[in-house]
């Protein structure tokens, strides 16, 4: 039984070397991505179904929220998971989702600490993501990253303007 | 909730996700072998569905059924999608989504066990 790997040692870069336009956000690293987003995606929506079928007039901001969190990871699931050369209306919606998903997680994280009143129900973006091994609070700077690392080459015009560099604090 | 069948099923993720590690250490896309140990979690899973379902009609029905078998269910889907990875991306990146699906699927029976015992 020796280890007939069918696969043996490939490379593992997303895309073919000197490709000019901006690379795939589905490939190599971005498909873990694309998976932990989808397992997000997965856990969020079925939180927020759960929350808001049976219990929403206990905390309507707090299962709001969490329906909320729900849509943006599912969006940018499928657009990080579709992203890549010509497909500039998937990479701008995975822009917005992860900048998003960063708002949220730092204003609800923020906001869940000083005011808990506000939030007598967890959602997946508490206490920056406690609940869920602070993967909520990592996940967009990775995403931010990632979309940063597949952009097109400076000289082609399909790239979007990279966003301002997410402080490296917040992220610790 | 039954625990020695819980164990088992953690304990298997837990190989699983250190098999998935080697290989990504070793720079390797997941081979098939993996993915009858993960089938083998899901048939394990499964087990464990018709347990509690006897179980929960037999008279220990858990606090909150709902959120348990949403959690069950949520479980099966896990390491299907990473199959399907795994054939898709033929890289070590594979390897890591199949660990990442096997501690995920350790995590979501652990809070199963914690709503079974709320």
């Amino acid at each position: 039984m020796s280890e007939h790997a069918p696969d043996g040692r490939r490379g593992t870069g997303p895309s073919a070397p000197g490709e000019p336009g901006p690379r795939r956000t589905g490939d190599g690293f971005g498909r873990v991505l694309v998976a932990v987003y989808g397992i997000f995606a997965l856990a969020a929506s079925a939180r927020a179904g759960v929350q808001l079928v049976r219990d929403w007039h206990e905390a309507p901001l707090a299962y709001g929220l969490s329906a909320l969190a729900a849509v943006v990871y599912v969006v940018a699931t499928v657009a990080l998971a579709r992203g890549g050369p010509g497909r500039v209306v998937a990479r701008r919606v995975a822009w917005v989702a992860v900048g998003v998903e960063l708002v949220g997680v730092l204003a609800v994280g923020a906001l869940s600490l000083v005011d808990p009143e506000a939030f007598p129900r967890a959602t997946v973006w508490s206490d920056f993501g406690s609940g869920y091994g602070y993967v909520p609070l990592v996940l967009p700077f990775v995403g931010l990253w990632w979309l940063w690392r597949t952009r097109a080459a400076p000289d082609s015009s399909l790239g979007p303007a990279p966003d301002p560099a997410p402080d490296p604090e917040e992220a610790a | 909730m039954v625990l020695p069948l819980l164990l088992v099923v953690v304990a298997v993720c837990v190989v699983l996700a250190a098999w998935a590690v080697v290989f990504v250490v070793q720079d390797r896309a997941v081979v098939l072998r993996q993915l009858w140990v993960a089938a083998g979690i899901e048939a394990l899973v499964v087990v464990q569905m018709i347990v509690l379902g006897v179980l929960g009609a037999t008279g220990t029905a858990p606090s909150d059924p709902v959120l348990l078998w949403g959690y069950l269910v949520t479980t099966l889907f896990i390491l299907p999608a990473a199959a399907v990875w795994a054939f898709a991306e033929r890289t070590r990146w594979s390897s890591v989504v199949l660990a990442v699906a096997a501690v995920t699927v350790a995590f979501l029976e652990w809070r199963a066990w914690q709503i079974w015992n709320a």
